[in-house]
């Protein structure tokens, strides 16, 4: 037995006992952040403030108010939703072949008078020493290996390019509604070279950006990510900037901060904060991400809102060419509710998608073992690490 | 002739005595105890169907009850589009003869269906022509299966029936055949006899 789960039992109590404890200060602070949520009476300043602050956490940018909420528009009676998600094949340095496999499910669901459904999977096997690694155009020898978290962010540009075919494969009447799962922001290019982030950010999912952009002048298309659960925190603390006493928020001074005003709403989530606040349906006013990569998506800069799901809050993000068209905005509310509630809280689109594109691990060995047969038939040499091998066969 | 539109799905698991098929269409099933074929001209497998199902596309992916909200059945699918795609339609076909334009052979072929043969619902010539020999009935009645072989036979013979232009005399002439194989086991020959019935 590899996890003795009677080693831990007691220290699964010990934790559930400290989360009891602090439930009632959490009731506490999150009563506090809900109240001073509703009493900002100067917005303007309180924006030029969060402009103004220096912090190393996320700030969420004002586009309105902060206490403002929503109700959904109406749904058209005749629109489309498509989505694409993905899931890879890690390069395993353990094995002979340096490859990496990507598989994409798409989705279009047409809904109303000829409902219709396109369901399909797309796998692609990356083995050229262009796939593997990312080369800096101007500096000879100075590369990125393509895996690990660096191959689930070129899983995400690729996800959003399929997005654009199937946009663009659309007859132009049908309002529609194109949805990825998870963030627009990809926050974590923030840890990797220049050269890096031009070839997956600049010309990979914001140029997929920008022809959906350029698709959207054409017809009634909308962008959006869904976030089931999100643990951000960029309103709260939007809120911490309005409750410090200094003029301007620097963080690196909170240390030497003895009054520490703001631990009286530390803690508390956003999803936490609006589920106090926004009925079943309705959705929040627009923030806007403040992410340091974001310098970089210029009219795509991700403005997001949260929206309640029955029992959930959801954060869900559109570029900014999508918050400036109230068109567009009410099309994304209505249809991203709506999805959730015919998939019972989450979007169908996104959950057949994923469905489409799920690898398990029996798949991984499979395909792993059907590389090997390929090499053992062309007579190339196939042996992995003597650790594969000791993790494939077991013994005593 | 096979006409196309009389194909009705494409061999999934195939044997000896039996093959599965996957309907093209949700719900898209061939009643039960109609004669299908598979293969080309030259080498058709006939089989009866004795069992169908619909289920889940995928075995862990249960369907759920939609329609409390629904006015209609319809309006689920409609609300769901993309249950036509998660849900499949089987059926399972017992093999009761093989032949050619020259003749058919009410026997087990020598080979069993190949996979993604397309099947087809028989047109009533065909029916007719297969069903000039009782011969099959000897093979549905000693089969085992997951239906009950007098509800197989009986159903069978309805739909054979229909084929013929005189249904009764095909009918009667069914019923001596039968009482002849089940001239020891009377409750089985009335059990089927009695789904026969003329109308």
């Amino acid at each position: 037995m590899a996890l003795d789960l009677s080693k831990i039992v007691s220290q699964v109590g010990a934790m559930v006992a400290r989360l009891r404890a602090d439930s009632r200060q959490r009731q506490e602070r999150l009563e506090h952040a809900l109240e001073m949520l509703g009493s900002q009476a100067d917005i303007g300043r309180l924006r030029d403030k969060i402009n103004a602050s220096r912090t190393t956490w996320l700030v969420a940018g004002l586009v309105g108010g902060l206490d403002e909420h929503y109700p959904s528009p109406p749904v058209t009676s005749d629109f489309t939703i498509i989505a694409s998600d993905g899931s890879h094949i890690d390069v395993d340095r353990h094995r002979s072949t340096r490859c990496y496999l990507i598989n994409i499910g798409s989705v279009t669901l047409h809904y109303g008078n000829n409902p219709e459904a396109v369901l399909y999977s797309l796998p692609s096997l990356y083995a050229g020493d262009e796939d593997l690694v990312i080369a800096a155009p101007e500096q000879r020898g100075r590369e990125q290996p393509v895996e690990g978290a660096l191959l689930g962010i070129k899983r995400s540009v690729d996800e959003c390019r399929h997005l654009v075919e199937l946009a663009a494969a659309l007859p132009a009447d049908s309002p529609t509604l194109a949805l990825l799962d998870g963030s627009l922001i990809l926050w974590n290019l923030e840890a990797y070279a220049e050269f890096v982030a031009e070839e997956l950010l600049d010309k990979g999912l914001l140029k997929c950006f920008e022809e959906l952009r350029k698709l959207s002048r054409e017809r009634k298309l909308a962008l959006a990510s869904y976030i089931s659960y999100p643990r951000s925190t960029d309103v709260v603390n939007a809120l911490r900037v309005a409750v410090c006493p200094e003029e301007t928020v620097d963080s690196d001074r909170c240390s030497a901060c003895d009054t520490r005003e703001c631990d009286a709403i530390a803690g508390v989530r956003d999803r936490e904060l609006f589920a106090g606040l926004l009925e079943p349906g309705e959705r929040s006013e627009l923030f806007i991400s403040s992410s340091k990569i974001q310098q970089r998506y210029g009219a795509h800069q991700v403005h997001f809102f949260y929206l309640r799901v029955d029992d959930e809050i959801a954060r869900v993000e559109i570029p900014k060419w999508v918050a400036d068209d109230n068109g567009l905005l009410s099309l994304t509310h209505a249809l991203v509710l709506d999805q959730c509630q015919r998939g019972h809280g989450y979007p169908v689109a996104l959950s057949e998608a994923h469905e489409k594109a799920v690898v398990t691990g029996a798949d991984a060995e499979n395909f792993w073992r059907l590389v090997e047969s390929s090499l053992v038939e062309e007579h190339l040499p196939f042996t992995g690490s003597a650790k594969n091998r000791s993790k494939r066969t077991r013994w005593v | 002739m096979t006409e196309p539109s009389d194909r009705v799905g494409e061999v999934i698991e195939a044997s000896t005595t039996e093959f599965v098929a996957e309907c093209y269409e949700l719900y898209g099933l061939p009643p039960l105890g109609s004669l299908v074929s598979v293969g080309d001209a030259a080498d058709k497998t006939f089989g009866i169907v004795y069992h169908a199902t619909t289920a889940s596309v995928e075995p862990g992916r249960r369907p759920i009850a939609r329609g409390k909200d629904e006015v209609s059945e319809e309006g689920i699918y409609k609300s769901s589009p993309q249950l036509e795609k998660l849900l499949r339609s089987e059926f399972s076909a017992l093999v009761v003869g093989h032949g050619n334009s020259e003749a058919i052979h009410q026997f087990l072929p020598p080979k069993p269906a190949r996979i993604h043969g397309f099947v087809y619902l028989c047109p009533s010539e065909q029916v007719k022509t297969f069903s000039r020999s009782f011969d099959f009935l000897n093979l549905l009645i000693t089969t085992s299966l997951p239906v009950s072989v007098e509800e197989l036979v009986a159903a069978t013979l309805r739909q054979m029936g229909q084929a013929h232009e005189d249904k009764q005399a095909f009918l009667k002439a069914a019923g001596r055949e039968l009482a002849t194989l089940l001239s020891s086991d009377y409750s089985r020959l009335r059990a089927i006899l009695g789904r026969i019935a003329p109308e």
